[in-house]
């Protein structure tokens, strides 16, 4: 999740986020070459009465700064390219999860074996527990296996929602009538937060998502509680 | 009387705005390649290292365990051990 004062993304929790990080600091890299050489020619302009009022071309400096940035952009393309194409790969998930935006919760339906839906509010600010974070904890996680490739297919029922999750690397629009497919792979055991990410009315800002990653072996169990239960 | 003529040398007036970015120019180049070099090794290769070193001892069970026993899951409860 994030912390205060946070600049950078949040610690990658998949192996796509940590590309994704990669990408971002070399595509900074470039902005900053950049940023430091204007900033450097307009303070060295700007800081001189001379000037020659009897230029009209010049070949040689149209080639460069028509070549340089093409190259630049072939730079930044690239390894861009090759991250989207890594992102749409959806190698034999093991686990496919529907999750499906309601104003203003979140429902997870784990229909691969058996039939089992749950509802997943936020829990109020009164309710929280010590330790638990204000306007991220639900009453119930979406669990998985941890290490293990998942599907998600993201649908809505009523108005547009998006499941979001910083740490893995995932943002999906949650469309009604649409199912709108993601996968993702959790490097690390753990507890993962995000929000709903395109506005949805009143309580927009209320309806956070929590992916609880454990070991497989804890997946079924809790599973298998879950459907005795229901 | 004859006297020698002093005078001093006809100053540079052309090209002065040329002579400027001569001098600039390669300056500017430099300095934005020592900014990206700097970012490079200073933020982007350390963030891969920390990233590889992270994972190249992870014990992903004891960290579950440490967790588990924190109470922070909902699918599995401490063991109390």
């Amino acid at each position: 999740m994030a912390h205060p004062s946070q600049l950078g993304f949040q610690d990658a929790a998949s192996p796509v986020m940590e590309e994704l990080l990669h990408f971002h600091d070399h595509a900074l890299m470039i902005v900053l070459l950049i940023s430091t050489l204007v900033l450097y020619i307009i303070v060295a302009m700007v800081s001189t009465k001379l000037t020659n009022k009897y230029i009209l071309d010049s070949q040689e400096i149209e080639i460069v700064w028509t070549i340089l940035p093409a190259v630049i952009l072939i730079l930044i393309a690239l390894p861009s390219l090759r991250i989207l194409y890594l992102m749409d790969e959806v190698n034999d998930p093991h686990l496919t999860i529907k999750a499906v935006g309601h104003q203003w919760y979140w429902s997870y339906e784990y229909t691969d074996y058996e039939e089992l839906a749950f509802d997943s509010y936020m829990v109020p600010t009164q309710d929280l527990l010590p330790g638990q974070f204000r306007l991220l904890e639900t009453d119930h996680r979406m669990v998985v296996p941890v290490e293990s490739p998942t599907r998600i297919l993201v649908s809505a029922e009523d108005v547009l929602h998006s499941w979001a999750v910083p740490s893995l690397g995932i943002k999906m629009d949650a469309v009604p009538g649409r199912l709108n497919q993601t996968a993702f792979i959790t490097s690390r055991p753990g507890l993962f937060y995000g929000q709903c990410s395109e506005i949805c009315g009143a309580n927009h800002s209320f309806m956070p998502i929590v992916v609880e990653a454990v070991p497989l072996k804890h997946f079924e169990e809790w599973s298998t509680l879950l459907l005795q239960d229901a | 009387m004859s006297y020698s003529k002093m005078s001093l040398a006809k100053p540079v007036m052309r090209g002065l705005l040329g002579k400027r970015l001569r001098f600039h120019l390669p300056i500017a180049f430099a300095l934005s390649l020592m900014a990206a070099a700097a970012f490079k090794f200073g933020v982007t290769e350390p963030r891969k290292r920390a990233y590889a070193d992270f994972y190249k001892n992870y014990d992903a069970t004891k960290e579950f365990n440490n967790m588990r026993e924190a109470g922070i899951f909902e699918s599995v409860r401490p063991t109390g051990k």
